[in-house]
């Protein structure tokens, strides 16, 4: 269901510009690892949003299951074997079957509700890695792993040590993802996801199980979220607990609201904007997280929308 | 064999008694209107049968199945539709996105990741012909939200065709509408009963809607019934007049 | 045996902290549906307040003035942001709040700094009662003397003030008394303003505790959400009982698994929600 439907040509743009990402981001003051950052965090805000701007329900607790991933990617690669996709499956296999177990617990809730048993489940987690600390390294985080290159038979593509081929094979992970979600939000599955986020009474009422369907964007959203925290444990070579922070939660919902919870792409926008940002202004102020805070209550309060809905409002008048 | 029969049904929220041993036997074919004043118990009847919850005594049962304590989205699987005194749609999608996925789930696509072509063509031809049927088709790509108040609800009933109903629960279908609009949907329930054959419940306050159309119909106040007839009979019921008529719309 | 106690009593303060904080939290969620993640730097800043006031006006009158004056900072904040947010999707307020709290800690840091401040109540109220029970000091006592009254007095206004009934209903049915002729917007103001000087009178008590820090109310906040959802999400009762099952339980699990004190609140509430969803005070239906 698409509203102004980005045409062809937008799309093919948006993809020229991800593909071509290490030519120009040291253009304008970037650099690749940043732009890995940007699509690592915009996977998991495009993820939460599967939820939230697609079905219309709010968790404040996703990063829990982005922190699953992150750690379950870097306990494999330190405990099991030097295998990078093993390490992504397995991180996604723990933070999909957190979301199965703890969404189930709580599908017939909504709202403000919903919520707050998001955000308590979600500091279980962090807790939990913050305690725990002959696995998880406590507060200091998961170190002692590393990316791992890549074997394909007749080629190695060196993750580890070159930045760009770690950048394309994040953008290969995000591609997946991203054209799964984006098929499944063209499906009729996807369709009794909108319907719900439109009119709950009124899905229900055509006979859609909403508690069930709820869990099941709930399950999708956890699982691709948790491929995005996998991606940053291979990023940094390191997982901490922060990524489980309802802090982290938070960014999440604001890279959402900021780019446009309505749009696909939007939440991609959302954390490239935020990511930008707050290097930004960490570097020039110490007090970086009062102007992020503030930046929080604007967009709230006069860019609910986020920039692409505003964008797709002047288009349509 | 009633299609829909309910049984001496009472609601109650705490002390309040909403609806008082209310019983009504719908054959299948029949148009029924429910009417009576403001606070009568209507949509509290209707929120009975169509599951929203259950009763406090009584039982349903549709096609002489128990549905009691059915779930609403079970009932609407068994065929019961209903539409809402506040039109409930998907307002920012356009007229043909919302039969749509009425139309998906009724055909048990419903989980379905992708759809086969031929399905998608089966899917589209559907939804055109619900949407001729209510006279939709000029409007399948507006956004239903931006749409008149008649035309919204014309598209609330057309969600509801698309489950393949047994019977249609019709919920002030008329509200708040001017002379135009409650013709435009008075006619399209008529045609939906006389040409389709659908059978129909309906609660209104407009009597002209009313008594144009019902065949059969039952009066409540203050939660009880408390006539029961066909127009002629119920136009000159001297109770319902005392208790209803002389406040009319 | 001893060590029972001292925990045991260590968690009843605790609760009484939990419950401080999660009345005010419940309050406001329960009126405005409003989540206030910036409970816990409202918390912070009525104990800052509390220790730059007191070597004026005494330790006495700060405990009194430094939750008004955090109280109407909230007023203001409720009135000015919080205000236009309430008829919208329950994401914007959660979000508003959640940038306030970065705002506060931020702020807080950068007014009083990031070490750990000293605010000593009156010395006499450090004594303990005994010295067999060396942890129960006096001022321990007070606070849950203060919490004690507090809640009391909470109770009794929302029985039988006429501000009290009215937000009480206007929880259960805000048309309903809207429609009454009462002024809605003026009552929710008023309500946060009261949770709002809960929290900061919390911040003042936990000052005179430990230290004052500038995180210091994010510790308690996350906690006070458990106490809402333990004790059912609408009935205040439930969050006074579910803050002190959590208070004592944490104390308790000290004792025997002390890494695990932390962890027994996120257990009870996963029983919880498994056993009885709606709380174990809640009613069924107020929050889905």
């Amino acid at each position: 269901m698409k509203r102004a439907s980005p045409p062809l040509a937008w799309l093919a743009f948006v993809w020229f510009m991800l593909l071509a990402a290490p030519l120009w981001l040291p253009y304008i003051g970037g650099y690749t690892a940043l732009g890995s950052r940007v699509l690592v965090l915009g996977l998991a805000a495009m993820s939460l949003n599967f939820l939230l701007g697609f079905t219309g329900v709010l968790s404040f607790g996703h990063a829990a299951y982005f922190g699953l991933g992150a750690y379950g990617a870097g306990l494999t690669l330190k405990l099991l074997a030097p295998s990078t996709p093993l390490a992504i499956l397995l991180g996604v296999a723990l933070g999909t079957a957190a979301g199965a177990i703890l969404g189930a617990l709580i599908a017939r809730r909504r709202g403000v509700y919903f919520a707050m048993v998001t955000i308590a489940f979600g500091q279980v987690f962090y807790f939990i890695a913050f305690r725990w600390n002959t696995l998880t390294g406590g507060d200091d985080g998961l170190r002692g792993f590393s990316r791992q290159p890549i074997d394909l038979g007749f080629f190695r593509v060196d993750i580890l040590n070159d930045l760009n081929a770690f950048y394309y094979f994040v953008l290969f992970c995000f591609a997946v993802a991203v054209a799964i979600m984006g098929f499944l939000l063209r499906s009729p599955l996807g369709r009794t996801l909108i319907a719900i986020r439109e009119n709950e009474r009124r899905a229900r009422f055509l006979g859609i199980p909403v508690d069930q369907h709820i869990w099941l964007s709930f399950v999708i959203s956890c699982a691709f979220v948790s491929m995005a925290g996998s991606l940053y444990a291979l990023l940094n070579n390191f997982a901490d607990p922060k990524s489980l922070h309802y802090t982290q939660s938070g960014d999440f919902v604001i890279m959402a609201v900021m780019g446009g919870m309505r749009s696909f792409w939007g939440p991609l926008l959302g954390a490239a904007v935020f990511v930008v940002l707050q290097d930004y202004l960490s570097s020039v102020t110490t007090n970086w997280q009062s102007l992020i805070g503030l930046m929080f209550i604007v967009v709230v309060l006069f860019f609910p929308r986020g920039f692409l809905g505003f964008v797709q409002r002047r288009i349509q008048s | 064999m009633s299609l829909l029969r309910i049984d001496n049904v009472t609601k109650a929220f705490g002390s309040l008694v909403a609806v008082r041993g209310v019983s009504l036997a719908v054959e299948p074919g029949e148009m029924r209107a429910v009417i009576g004043p403001n606070g009568a118990g209507k949509t509290t009847f209707f929120n009975l049968i169509s599951g929203l919850f259950p009763p406090t005594a009584g039982a349903i049962f549709f096609d002489e199945q128990n549905v009691t304590n059915l779930a609403p989205h079970k009932r609407v699987a068994l065929g019961m539709a209903r539409t809402f005194q506040i039109t409930e749609i998907f307002p920012e999608l356009s007229v043909a996105e919302n039969v749509r996925v009425g139309v998906e789930v009724a055909a048990g696509y419903r989980l379905r990741p992708w759809l086969r072509r031929a399905e998608n063509i089966a899917v589209a031809e559907r939804v055109a012909e619900i949407l001729a049927l209510t006279n939709l088709t000029g409007k399948a790509d507006r956004i239903v939200g931006e749409l008149s108040h008649g035309d919204q609800r014309a598209a609330e009933i057309s969600m509801a065709l698309t489950l393949k109903p047994r019977i249609l629960l019709l919920d002030e279908p008329t509200a708040g509408m001017g002379d135009q609009e409650t013709y435009d949907v008075t006619s399209l329930i008529r045609r939906l009963h006389r040409e389709q054959g659908y059978t129909i419940v309906l609660i209104e306050h407009d009597m002209r809607v009313v008594f144009n159309l019902a065949d059969r119909i039952m009066v409540l106040d203050q939660g009880s019934v408390l006539a029961e007839g066909t127009p002629q009979e119920i136009g000159a019921n001297e109770a319902v007049q005392a208790a209803y008529l002389g406040k009319a719309a | 045996m001893e060590l029972i106690l001292f925990n045991g009593f260590n968690g009843l303060i605790i609760g009484a902290f939990y419950v401080l904080m999660a009345l005010g939290l419940s309050l406001i969620l329960n009126l405005s549906g409003v989540i206030n993640f910036a409970h816990g730097g409202f918390l912070a800043i009525g104990g800052y307040l509390a220790y730059t006031i007191s070597p004026y006006v005494g330790f006495w009158a700060a405990l009194v003035i430094a939750p008004a004056l955090t109280a109407c900072l909230g007023i203001a904040i409720e009135r000015t942001m919080i205000r236009r947010l309430y008829g919208r999707d329950p994401l914007y307020s959660l979000l508003l709040t959640f940038g306030l709290a970065f705002i506060f800690e931020d702020m807080t840091r950068a007014i009083w700094g990031a070490q750990g401040l000293p605010f000593s109540p009156p010395s006499f109220l450090n004594q303990p009662i005994s010295l067999d029970y060396f942890f129960v000091t006096y001022y321990r006592l007070f606070m849950m003397a203060v919490v004690g009254i507090i809640v009391l007095g909470l109770f009794l206004f929302l029985r039988y003030t006429r501000l009290g009934v009215r937000i009480r209903a206007g929880t259960l049915d805000l048309e309903t008394v809207s429609a009454l002729g009462v002024n809605v917007r003026a009552l929710r103001t008023m309500n946060f303003g009261i949770g709002i000087f809960l929290a900061g009178l919390a911040g003042v008590l936990a000052g005179g505790n430990l230290s004052l820090e500038p995180t210091m109310g994010a510790n308690v906040l996350m906690p006070s959400f458990v106490a809402i959802i333990v004790g059912g999400v609408g009935s205040l009762p439930g969050t006074l009982f579910g803050g002190l099952l959590i208070g004592v339980a944490s104390g308790l699990t000290t004792v025997w698994f002390p890494s695990a004190s932390e962890a027994v609140i996120y257990i009870i509430m996963a029983v919880v929600l498994l056993v009885r969803p709606r709380g174990l005070m809640g009613e069924e239906g107020i929050m889905s």
